[in-house]
């Protein structure tokens, strides 16, 4: 997890729409993960990420583990590049509109000491 | 030893059935916790010491934050415990790209995951504001 800089997560007036980008977010290269001992290696990804809000109402809660999501269900797509200075190893997504994802919602979530259980 | 690179365009191919932390387009993990600066500082002249600001990680997720279960209903979205505000939650993506030797490569796994939370987070005593994501 990493903090977004300013500007970083914006959202549509409407506010069904947010875009998440960020560049240069320092992260892992670890090719033979899960192993115990998978060797890591510094890399770097820059990426814009697209959610938009269906009609779809969800609800997810459990009082035992004191969470609750309202939302919609949502797409997200997202465009990427990544690099690996150390070995000179690029990537470099297709774009934005080219990709898809099997889950995505959006929505707002209380929990911890946040959360109130529903009264029964 | 292996190629690295070898590995690497391997893994792009193979994607990988663990649960853990964004997969992309290998084993590319997730950005790293926050910073050192939201560490408990060392109380002076006898003051409470309550802890750091630092985001609360889900008692559940292990200690990088990763969820080890992919996201889906019924699941615990966030990252951060003590937490309300507006959060997204993604997984599962597929996609195609290219690397620096030109070749053409898919990318994503079912644990191919991002997500934002923006709001409001309780450590030290005391809210915050913070927007964060999880990659």
């Amino acid at each position: 997890m990493a903090p977004v800089p300013a500007g970083g997560l914006t959202f549509s007036a409407d506010g069904k729409t947010a875009t998440l980008q960020m560049t240069n977010l320092p992260i892992i290269d670890q090719p033979r993960w899960p192993a115990l001992d998978a060797e890591t290696t510094p890399a770097f990804m820059d990426f814009k990420l697209v959610f938009k809000s269906g009609v779809e109402p969800v609800k997810y809660e459990d009082p035992s583990r004191q969470y609750r999501f309202e939302g919609f269900e949502a797409s997200a797509q997202l465009e990427a590049r990544f690099s690996v200075p150390s070995i000179g190893f690029t990537f470099q997504s297709d774009p934005l509109e080219t990709s898809r994802c099997d889950f995505a919602v959006m929505g707002e979530e209380v929990n911890g000491r946040y959360y109130e259980a529903p009264k029964t | 030893m292996s190629d690295p690179v070898m590995n690497r365009r391997r893994l792009l191919n193979l994607g990988v059935s663990s649960f853990g932390l964004a997969s992309l387009p290998s084993r590319l993990i997730g950005a790293p916790s926050s910073p050192e600066s939201c560490s408990p500082a060392i109380p002076q002249n006898h003051e409470a010491s309550n802890g750091g600001s630092c985001p609360y990680p889900i008692p559940w997720l292990d200690k990088n934050g990763n969820h080890n279960q992919p996201a889906g209903p019924d699941v615990e979205l966030s990252s951060i415990y003590h937490f309300k505000g507006k959060l997204g939650r993604c997984s599962g993506f597929h996609g195609m790209g290219t690397d620096n030797q030109g070749n053409r490569r898919p990318w994503g796994t079912a644990t191919t995951d991002f997500s934002y939370m923006a709001g409001e987070y309780w450590a030290a005593r005391q809210p915050h504001p913070g927007v964060f994501t999880h990659t």
